[in-house]
């Protein structure tokens, strides 16, 4: 048990990593608010990027500039930083395309309630 | 200059749609313009990919390495060109020229004005890309990244319908969609915790030396990138957002999204399975068992669900989740059989279903009704459209001399050599399920009175389509002899790789 706790401590970003993904995830799920179920996408997005930029770092490594006058002993590890950067670019075209929609709904519906869209759609197909 | 062409032609078949795709908004001012434009691109890719796939069957040096900007692996992004990629660009070839042939015409309908065609135009050709990109890339970051291509084209697909059902649809898919793709990114990130690498055979062998000190970050990653896989390919109980999606979307789109897009999920998630973890990981892990099981009562709920849908693309739609149970059982039985009836039965799904949507489409944009009960009379008015449905119809159901045949019987043969008697019964029972909810349309439409109305058949292009699609049906199912070959050599390459 101590030693699962050490664990846990000593890789707190991982930790923090889960419960945010699982903040993202709830929030998806059980919001019927178009912007909230958007937050949460972002949330969870954010926190697969900590998992990365996280496993990158290197307790007191430095930054990885390569300078061959005074080489340091530990670089941090550029490459998941550098994959995150991608990562982030996606993430804000999926945000900025979902809002897109989200205008669409709200002009054809007048809401932004998924529960409240579903219904009015119910009652057209009822007529 | 023959030789640089053949050397880099893979990389040609992923960059032109895309770079196309970029360009086309910018210097292609008129519809004609554009639609020459993806014409010849097409064009092209059908002849590249028959090339490639004709130099993958008789050339010895495949398969071939190729380094991105010329930094070796494990630096540098690698592409293989090999049995699989060959199977699945020239797959999407086929089904593609004739979608962009058959949109000629319904385009205006369906999306609406000029621009918003161009627009589609634009979202057709990256997806093109960026799945020829998934069959060749070995590089896991990069999977991520055409995986985003694919989803985000898709969604945009669905959302260029008119109305506001289409809009809502885009959404919910958007939502699901980008939810696997973060559990694919994350799944993608415990990979590369565990071994430091993103190549997908280096990232193999560093996992066979290290995964027995953390076996739970191995079971993180493979349960991350399976919910992940699973939701992008509307695997069963995650498939709630492809009903709505596939058909709200304009009927060349949901052609594409329902032949191709998941088919090329299925073949990421197939390399990963099958190059990263390999055999012993995955028996280990039993993830055959997850896949069959999973694989079969997707079959059977999916067929079911189909048989309840009153409306005609509704009902193809939920046929998709039932197909894409066969295509995880078949990954789940591995054996060489089974592997290969996934692979054919992926490519003869994609040229049935695509034909199935689009003659759909032809049906509905005539008559106006998209009920099944409503189209009573109109196989004898539109003979080309019905007709080639219901050949589609009679070769989903697994008629033999039909392409659907030849994938369910090699899941059968491998369902056989793995001892599963029950996923055999589930596979027919499935057919049985299959002609349940085919042939009623078939019988609606052929011997019930029509209607005094003027439904026609529609116009040449669409035709031609309709016409190409049902040749490559009966072609595929008459002439296999290619695909099997390449199925079959792709099939042992991945259950050799571990």
């Amino acid at each position: 048990m101590k030693e699962l706790l050490e664990k846990v401590v000593i890789n707190y970003p991982y930790l923090a990593a889960g419960i945010l993904f699982a903040i993202g995830v709830l929030t998806v799920l059980t919001r019927s608010n178009v912007f909230k179920k958007l937050i949460g996408i972002n949330i969870m997005e954010s926190s697969v990027f900590l998992l990365f930029v996280s496993a990158g770092n290197i307790k007191g490594g430095n930054v990885p500039i390569l300078d061959t006058a005074n080489p340091k002993p530990v670089y941090v590890n550029p490459l998941p930083s550098a994959l995150m950067l991608t990562g982030i670019v996606v993430s804000v075209s999926v945000t900025a395309f979902a809002l897109a929609l989200i205008i669409r709904l709200y002009n054809s519906y007048g809401t932004t309630d998924l529960r409240r869209i579903g219904e009015m759609d119910y009652e057209v197909k009822k007529k | 200059m023959t030789a640089g062409l053949k050397t880099n032609l893979p990389v040609f078949i992923v960059v032109i749609p895309m770079f196309v795709a970029f360009m086309l908004p910018t210097f292609a001012r008129r519809i004609k313009w554009i639609e020459g434009t993806v014409a010849a691109v097409k064009l092209l890719g059908l002849a590249a990919a028959a090339w490639l796939a004709h130099m993958v069957l008789y050339e010895k040096d495949f398969p071939v390495k190729y380094i991105m900007g010329g930094w070796p692996a494990p630096w540098g992004i690698e592409l293989v060109i090999g049995n699989l990629a060959a199977l699945f660009i020239l797959t999407i070839a086929i089904v593609s020229l004739p979608v962009a042939l058959f949109a000629r015409d319904n385009l205006e309908k369906e999306v609406g004005p000029k621009q918003r065609i161009a627009r589609f135009y634009v979202l057709y050709l990256l997806l093109i890309g960026a799945l020829a990109g998934m069959a060749i890339t070995n590089d896991l970051f990069n999977v991520f990244v055409l995986v985003e291509v694919v989803t985000l084209s898709c969604c945009g697909l669905v959302s260029s319908r008119k109305g506001h059902g289409a809009a809502k649809a885009a959404f919910n898919y958007l939502i699901l969609a980008t939810l696997g793709s973060a559990l694919v990114l994350g799944g993608i990130g415990f990979i590369y915790i565990l071994t430091g690498h993103l190549n997908m055979e280096f990232a193999s062998a560093e996992l066979g030396r290290v995964w027995q000190s953390s076996p739970h970050t191995v079971w993180m990653a493979l349960s991350f990138l399976f919910v992940g896989f699973g939701v992008k390919a509307a695997l069963f109980p995650l498939h709630v957002w492809l009903p709505d999606a596939h058909s709200m979307a304009p009927s060349p789109a949901s052609a594409l999204l329902s032949g191709l897009a998941i088919k090329g999920y299925i073949i990421s998630f197939m390399k990963i399975l099958y190059v990263i973890f390999g055999h012993t990981l995955m028996q280990e892990y039993g993830i055959y068992r997850i896949l069959i099981l999973i694989g079969m009562v997707a079959i059977i709920i999916g067929s079911l669900s189909a048989l309840l849908q009153k409306r005609l693309k509704r009902r193809l739609a939920f046929s998709t989740v039932a197909q894409v149970g066969y295509l995880f059982l078949g990954l789940g039985l591995a054996n060489k059989e089974g592997l290969m009836g996934t692979l054919l039965y992926l490519v003869s799904h994609a040229v049935i279903k695509s034909l199935l949507f689009l003659a759909a489409g032809a049906v509905i944009s005539a008559t106006g009704k998209e009920n099944i009960r409503d189209l009573a009379g109109v196989g004898r008015k539109m003979p080309i459209a019905m007709g080639t449905f219901t050949i589609a119809s009679l070769s989903l159901i697994g008629l033999p001399l039909l392409s659907g045949f030849i994938g369910k019987w090699h899941l059968v043969l491998g369902s056989l050599g793995a001892g599963d008697i029950l996923s055999v019964a589930v596979i027919i029972i499935g057919s049985i399920l299959c002609a349940a909810y085919l042939l009623p349309i078939i019988r609606i439409a052929y011997f019930e009175p029509a209607p005094e109305a003027d439904w026609q058949d529609p116009g040449l292009p669409q035709k031609a389509a309709l016409i190409l699609l049902a040749a490559g049906v009966v072609l595929l199912g008459v002439l296999p002899g290619p695909f099997i070959e390449l199925a079959g050599r792709a099939a042992a390459e991945l259950l050799l790789i571990q």
